[in-house]
């Protein structure tokens, strides 16, 4: 049994119909993308899998799992420097993490602002130290919630080996995402969420696409064939 | 952007925050001409006041002719010795404390009644002086013997500026409590979701209590120094004043926990919202306008009366003031203290329980 689950999981609020019957397992290592539209129930999965949400129905499994988070606000104490805001959740850690902090800092390339008011990074340094925050304790399965937003292409290109160096070590990561171009070279498994439901899930090497399409036209296709024909048969990434 | 987009605006936001300016324009005028009517009037007409016996030659039928004499402006009450009277006294419980000697329905007899006032309680001390005059004339009117009455001021002898010390200190804290507090708390829903994940809710907010609440010993201490200071070149005298005593120190503290702990409970409720911050708002006028603050309770109508012998903060205030200014032992308040420490645990229970169901429905 998965130690990080949804299993058939509905969540509402109020008159909305977020998710709808899902059942997703996290598999405990590699790089997992969670694509979609807005509005499909990416954010409301990363949500209930944290426990920051509780499900209308069905049942979320959380078996001593240990959890980071980046989120999709950037979520940090503002009227803190970059160093006190990584003093105070290092506090929280109850084990000794070597020299983790200082490599954080390194390849987020957060040393230029340690000292500034959290308040006044901006939107690039923002997501880094949110990022930083989501790693600091060195969680089994970090989930990240639109982790690219407001970086520019060179941090990308840092982060996103960083990230799956960070999987190869025997954790995993889970991004919610629709750039699922820049996700490609390193996602292990694809899921697909569209309208609360999961449109589909496999892993990445059974996805077999053409030379000239990516990932990404793949699961634009899939969701727009989906929304073409509602009553028709399913469309899939495979 | 022109005036016009900028009014469309307001009108949004007002859409946006309808139940913060529903509390504001509606709730809270409607509070306040609701409250006016509690008030009624000021005078001192019923009073608190102690008769106790000179001695045990003294009948209960001369008990009850006092109680006719005194009838009009006070409310009396027969306590058995003056040294309970006194204590009574020093409690606020009564403002003044009738001493009826014996032989009161002997005409022809030479009677000295003694009227104690407390030298703290100024709103009450310098009227007393007028009441000393008048009561002497209606029980020698009323009594067969010749009364003469002596009025004592007992304790020690304050001003107004020393009077208002406690009740600054006091605001302070409410004004802390219930503003400042919420402000702090709000500003960190930005992280709470972090927070949520790798601490909880409880250590933030037991965080902030434990810090705050030992920041409050700051303006305690500013206190003691400046009345220091200022007894020693001002004209004002601050004698016999100790805003670091015992007993001011723990009321204040636990009255602070208490307001703190709820301020918080409502900030939590309401999601860290700006309705949040307002009706802490609306809270802070309640608690200050219900405590008797800087009125004796005794001088208010009798619905006014029995909100704010309700009130927590209403012993607060006495306690605290008993022991800054009287130099009361906290002994003397040991079954007050007590009680705002209870009122703290059940606000802090509160407190977690709104953290529990914030959690549960979220």
């Amino acid at each position: 049994m998965a130690a990080l689950a949804l299993e058939d999981v509905t969540k509402r609020y109020g008159d909305v119909l977020a998710l709808d019957g899902v059942s997703l397992s996290i598999d405990p290592s590699g790089f997992h993308c969670l694509l979609g539209p807005n509005g499909s129930g990416k954010t409301t999965t990363i949500r209930l899998l944290l426990g920051l949400e509780r499900p209308t129905a069905g049942r979320v499994v959380r078996d001593g799992v240990r959890l980071g988070s980046g989120f999709q606000q950037p979520s940090f104490y503002p009227s803190l420097s970059v160093r006190e805001n990584l003093a105070v959740f290092e506090a929280a850690i109850d084990r000794d993490l070597g020299e983790w902090h200082d490599r954080l800092v390194t390849e987020l390339d957060l040393e230029p602002v340690l000292g500034r008011s959290a308040a006044d990074l901006s939107g690039g340094f923002a997501r880094k130290l949110d990022l930083a925050l989501a790693l600091l304790a060195r969680p089994d399965v970090v989930l990240l919630d639109e982790p690219l937003g407001a970086l520019d292409d060179v941090s990308t290109a840092r982060i996103l080996p960083f990230l799956a160096e960070y999987c190869e070590a025997g954790n995993a990561v889970v991004v919610s995402t629709h750039e699922a171009d820049a996700f490609e070279p390193y996602a292990d498994r694809v899921t697909v969420l569209h309208q609360g439901q999961v449109l589909d899930d496999r892993e990445r090497a059974a996805i077999d696409l053409a030379s000239d399409e990516s990932l990404q036209s793949r699961y634009v296709e899939a969701v727009l064939a989906r929304e073409r024909d509602e009553s028709g048969p399913d469309r899939d990434l495979g | 952007m022109s005036l016009r987009s900028q009014l469309r605006k307001e009108v949004y936001w007002s859409r946006r925050n309808a139940a913060a300016l529903l509390l504001v324009l509606l709730l809270l005028p409607g509070f306040f001409a609701a409250s006016s009517v509690l008030f009624q009037d000021v005078i001192p007409r019923d009073t608190p006041v102690a008769v106790v016996p000179q001695g045990e030659d003294v009948s209960s039928q001369e008990l009850i002719l006092v109680h006719a004499g005194t009838g009009t402006y006070a409310d009396p009450v027969d306590v058995d010795s003056t040294e309970e009277a006194l204590r009574q006294l020093e409690r606020e419980e009564v403002y003044a404390v009738v001493e009826v000697p014996a032989n009161i329905d002997q005409a022809g007899t030479d009677v000295t009644f003694r009227l104690y006032v407390d030298g703290t309680m100024v709103p009450f001390k310098e009227p007393s002086a007028t009441i000393a005059t008048i009561m002497e004339g209606q029980l020698d009117e009323s009594l067969a013997a010749d009364v003469t009455l002596e009025r004592i001021v007992v304790g020690n002898d304050h001003d107004l500026s020393a009077y208002l010390l406690p009740i600054a200190l006091l605001a302070l804290i409410m004004l802390f409590a219930f503003t400042y507090v919420p402000y702090n708390l709000a500003q960190e829903s930005r992280v709470m979701d972090r927070i949520r994940l790798e601490s909880s809710v409880e250590a933030l907010v037991g965080a902030k209590l434990l810090f705050f609440t030992a920041l409050m010993v700051v303006p305690i201490v500013v206190f003691q120094v400046a009345v220091l200071a200022l007894d020693a070149v001002a004209t004002v005298s601050f004698e016999h004043v100790t805003a670091l005593a015992p007993g001011a120190l723990l009321a204040l503290l636990l009255t602070f926990v208490t307001l703190a702990a709820l301020s918080m409970a409502v900030m939590v409720l309401t999601r860290f919202s700006t309705t949040g911050r307002f009706v802490n708002v609306v809270f802070l006028m309640g608690v200050a306008g219900f405590s008797g603050l800087a009125y004796p309770v005794g001088y208010f109508s009798p619905v006014r009366k029995a909100i704010v012998r309700a009130m927590p903060t209403h012993y607060a205030t006495i306690t605290v003031r008993s022991s800054m200014l009287r130099g009361s032992s906290l002994a003397t308040f040991a079954d007050w203290v007590l009680g705002l420490a209870v009122v703290a645990l059940l606000a802090l229970l509160v407190l977690k329980l709104t953290v529990v169901y914030d959690r549960r429905w979220r």
